[in-house]
């Protein structure tokens, strides 16, 4: 792994708690789209190739994924993805529409309510983190993907540098209706490195003097 | 407020004295800590302070340097919306002592997803963090992998080791599809898939995998318990490899598998070679009998035909033309038996062959008169030799006799007519041209005898050159003939093929090497010699240990004018050579004696008087007179039986021939 | 008193969530929906609004493009901007424009205090 922009323990630490914020409030919001309780994990922090990010999410997940993609710039850019197999997509659309809706409709508006779903979660992930590291981000629209790992992180058209990429992910199960997936995110180098100077400025006001 | 807030108290000892380290409330809006006694205890908090009202940043005081910003940024992280907090980190105790804390903590939101209370329970896992620190090293180093897993989790608690061996990125937990997908086969799972099946009755399996990193295939042994835990159950186990293991059970049961197969052909190979050796043993047996046989057999003959050769030379035919008749006829006999014996040597290999250079485009136009004869005319002969033959070396008496031998079986397998066809073509056996099995590579003048009869099957084929064996009825024919061929081949240097099918024919293929220009050319003087005398001041030793064989060759030397001194051995002839006023111009020996060879006997002979010609009488030659296969210069062979005719020409030749 | 809501979000299950937690607090308020910028400004022209639920994260047209067009139209109609997008950023520029922030997804708890304060207007604004 390249030493020069790996992150430091403590930008780790800093950067790991930072996406714990955010996803505590992306899970407080699934838990409030579906009235059930969600499960996090810690999140895991890795600065990897993208071929190893896709390989990483493979290897978790054999079976055909769905993801909500939504693309972020701002002071550091990247690509945030809300990925869960996609036998489970019917099921989280369901619980998200709370019994409102027949069978039929649940079909009929899949990928929509996937698409808004994906919104609120990676939305408020992302603006969380945003805010704690006193930057603001520009978020598109979110997409609905299908495939495999490789092509959710774009590594089937092999790029020609197959670039080093923060990666981290976090799982979340929804127990009683074995619904679970992970939120991952992907930033590209440059980004990394605003990020690395963002993050100095958060430990430094949150660590202070105290070291 | 008064009242919860002991009853809060009251839980937090209670918590305390059951072994929870400390416990801590952080107001996170009055920006205050309030701890339990223990807590207090392990930070080394003053009592007297109380332990409620206290500044947050009480916190961290005894945290150890080292995992202070950590704590920090993990504490910021709860205050600014993060739910949930589990930190292991060091604390120093006032004695100095570092200590090992998990703490496990939860934020309080109000009704705006704002934090307003951070609260959690500190618990001692010194012991616990030195046991995973000795379980990681045991695993490690033992090569083990552990796993734990809930029967209906879609997710199984695995260690480090155990991602490892898997080939699996390091995780604390990996969904139970991803660790089944390194299964190489299907069936046993190596984590029970989810609700699909009862639990598993044994965790003891072994397991091919492919790696997921390397793609490496591995053996894996799985080994463990299973605990029954309400309904369901939880399994706890290990995972080793074992494909070193695997392997050499594999090679051992491979080696056991083809044990019999190898031992059978080794069986085989031994049966073929005894089978072989036992051939060449019975062959070499019979050769020496029928060697020592014919030796015996031809002294007989030369006396036999020796002794009717010389009274039919003296009887007047006019007298008693009966007597002669009977005479000629009992002459004829004794030729025959002489030709068996010289056909039971061929096949011995013992038979003194005379190699000449062969033009061998001649030698088969000479038989063609031969052929006519013996062959009927419901056969049609047809002789082809290529044109620019080589040049072979052997025998070539021996060899017309092959070729008539063969032309004569052939007649004998096509009762019905047929034809018959002998081609004579140069060939080259060796890597640039054809590989001709059980040839060796060179080049060879291939001579073939094809007939269209009865043909023969693959057992007969195989016996043929057994000597006595014979397709033909009892009393039509030796069964000498191809045995003979046999033997004359293999005594040439040569090599020789039978390829017949039932019903289609025979073809006998006989390769004689090519021979390089320089060897003497035979003239083929194959009519019977004059005889010419001798002079009586030409003296001539006779040495034979068979009184009778002596006898009579000395009264034809005699007779033919030689004068003629004879020895019974080869001490008796060498006394009298050394006594002999006039020298010996020839010493006709025997090859074989007792006690002094006519080998020995010519060569001391020699020594005595160096210009003595030499001409050996045998019934067989053994190597004592050849180098490879033939007569050394100056010595000279004559095969018994002999005539009056063929001694006198051999004689005369030998004394006459320029030294 | 009837009160007519205009919901807008490009996305049903937004406006499904939305008018649940509307139901919720004010039973008797109507609702109209639109999904779309484009299609909301039609629709104000036809019907008479009281207030409006604005998503920020729209395709064609964004929530605080329309809350400012709408707030030119209507300077005392109010106006609350719903988004996942709790950028601090995003947030103060909702309320540059006069329009409350309500975060996604939307929950009676979550909306209560913007609609009790629209209530108070609304009935201020008719007495």
């Amino acid at each position: 792994m390249a030493d020069g922009v790996a992150l430091g323990d403590l930008e780790r630490d800093a950067l790991t708690e930072i996406v714990n914020i955010g996803v505590s409030r992306a899970a407080s919001n699934l838990r409030k789209m579906i009235g059930d309780h969600v499960i996090l994990s810690v999140p895991s922090i890795d600065v990897v190739s993208q071929r190893r990010a896709a390989r990483l999410i493979t290897e978790r997940e054999a079976a055909d994924l769905i993801a909500v993609r939504q693309d972020f710039t701002g002071p550091f850019s990247g690509r945030a993805l809300l990925i869960f197999p996609e036998a489970n997509s019917l099921e989280l659309v369901r619980a998200v529409t709370q019994g409102e809706l027949s069978a039929d409709e649940v079909i009929e508006i899949e990928r929509e309510a996937l698409v808004e779903t994906g919104n609120v979660i990676l939305n408020s992930c992302l603006a969380t983190m945003a805010n704690l590291l006193r930057s603001s981000l520009s978020m598109t629209i979110p997409e609905v993907m299908r495939g495999s790992g490789a092509t959710l992180f774009g590594v089937e058209d092999a790029s020609p540098s197959d670039g080093l990429v923060l990666f981290l992910y976090i799982d979340f199960a929804v127990r009683r209706l074995d619904i679970r997936g992970y939120i991952a995110m992907i930033m590209d180098l440059p980004a990394l490195e605003t990020l690395r100077a963002l993050l100095g400025d958060f430990i430094a006001r949150v660590v202070g003097d105290d070291g | 407020m008064a009242d919860a807030t002991a009853e809060a108290d009251r839980l937090l000892a209670m918590l305390a004295a059951a072994g929870a380290s400390g416990t801590w409330d952080w107001e996170i809006a009055a920006d205050r800590l309030r701890v339990d006694r223990r807590f207090a205890e392990l930070y080394g908090f003053d009592p007297a302070e109380g332990l409620s009202d206290l500044p947050t940043a009480r916190f961290f005081a005894a945290i150890h340097p080292d995992d202070r910003a950590r704590m920090r940024i993990a504490v910021a992280a709860i205050l600014a919306g993060a739910e949930l907090f589990s930190k292991e980190f060091r604390i120093v105790t006032p004695a100095g002592t570092t200590l090992w804390m998990h703490a496990r903590g939860q934020s309080h939101l109000d009704a705006h997803d704002e934090p307003v209370r951070f609260t959690g329970l500190l618990v001692d896992v010194t012991e616990r963090k030195r046991a995973e620190e000795r379980l990681r090293i045991a695993q490690s180093a033992g090569g083990v992998g552990s796993f734990e897993y809930s029967d209906g989790f879609a997710t199984a608690t695995v260690s480090e080791e155990f991602c490892r061996l898997l080939g699996l990125h390091p995780a604390q937990a990996l969904p139970v599809r991803t660790i089944n997908g390194v299964l190489a086969d299907g069936g046993v799972p190596l984590i029970p898939e989810p609700s699909r099946e009862p639990p598993p009755e044994t965790l003891d399996h072994v397991f091919r995998v492919r790696r997921a990193d390397d793609g490496d295939e591995r053996w894996i042994a799985r080994r463990g318990e299973i605990l029954p835990e309400g309904s369901g159950y939880r399994l706890v186990g290990v995972i080793y490899d074992v494909t070193q293991a695997k392997e050499q059970e594999a090679r051992l049961r491979e080696l056991n598998e083809t044990l019999e197969m190898r031992v059978a052909s080794a069986v085989a190979e031994r049966q073929e070679a005894e089978d072989a050796l036992r051939q060449a043993q019975k062959m070499e047996a019979v050769g020496q009998l029928t060697g020592g046989i014919a030796h015996d057999f031809n002294n007989l003959l030369t006396i036999i035909i020796g002794n009717i050769d010389t009274v039919l030379r003296r009887f007047d035919s006019a007298a008693d033309p009966r007597a002669r008749r009977s005479l000629e006829n009992a002459l004829k006999g004794a030729e025959r038996a002489a030709s068996l014996t010289q056909r039971l040597l061929a096949f011995s290999r013992r038979q003194p062959l005379d190699p000449k250079r062969i033009d061998l485009d001649r030698l088969l136009s000479g038989m063609s008169d031969l052929l006519t004869r013996s062959i009927p005319e419901a056969i049609a002969i047809q002789l082809a030799p290529a044109a620019d033959l080589w040049s072979i070396e052997a025998d070539p008496h021996q060899l017309e006799n092959v070729i008539l031998n063969l032309a004569v079986n052939a007649r004998d397998a096509m009762p019905d007519g047929g034809s018959l066809t002998i081609t004579a073509r140069n060939v080259t056996a060796g890597p640039d041209a054809e590989r001709i099995a059980g040839v060796p590579d060179g080049a060879y003048v291939l001579i073939q005898v094809t007939d269209t009869g009865i043909g023969m099957t693959a057992d007969t084929i195989a016996k043929v050159f057994d000597p006595f064996f014979t397709t033909k009825e009892v009393g039509k024919g030796t069964g000498l003939g191809l045995s003979m061929v046999y033997g004359f081949v293999k005594q040439s240097g040569g090599h020789i093929e039978i390829d017949s099918t039932p019903g289609k024919g025979t073809c006998v293929s006989i390769f004689l090497q090519r021979q390089h220009p320089g060897a003497p050319e035979g003239n083929e003087d194959i009519e019977t010699p004059a005889a010419r005398p001798g002079k009586l001041s030409e003296t001539i030793l006779v040495v034979e240990d068979d009184d009778d064989v002596r006898a009579y060759t000395v009264s034809i030397l005699r007779e033919l004018g030689y004068r003629a001194v004879e020895a019974h051995d080869g001490a008796t002839a060498l006394r009298l050579l050394e006594r002999q006023e006039t020298p010996i111009a020839l010493l006709l020996t025997d090859v074989v004696m007792p006690q002094m060879s006519g080998q020995e006997l010519a060569n001391r002979v020699r020594t005595m008087q160096g210009d003595i010609r030499v001409l050996y009488t045998s019934g067989y030659t053994r190597e004592a007179i050849m180098r490879d296969g033939r007569l050394e210069p100056g010595v000279d062979l004559i095969s018994k039986p002999f005539t009056y005719h063929m001694l006198a020409a051999k004689v005369r030749d030998l004394l006459d021939r320029a030294q | 008193m009837p009160v007519t809501v205009l919901i807008v979000d490009d996305s049903k299950l937004a406006r499904i969530v939305a008018a649940k937690a509307l139901a919720a607090l004010q039973p008797d308020w109507s609702k109209i929906e639109a999904g779309g910028g484009a299609q909301a400004l039609e629709l104000v022209d036809r019907t008479p609004v009281d207030l409006a639920l604005i998503d920020y994260n729209m395709t064609e047209m964004d929530g605080l493009e329309l809350a400012g067009d709408l707030r030119s139209r209507f300077p005392d109609m109010p106006i609350a901007i719903i988004t996942a997008n709790i950028q601090d950023e995003i947030v103060a520029r909702a309320r540059e424009i006069g329009a409350a922030f309500v975060a996604k997804p939307v929950t009676p708890e979550g909306l209560e205090g913007f609609l009790s304060g629209a209530a108070l207007r609304l009935r201020a604004a008719r007495s």
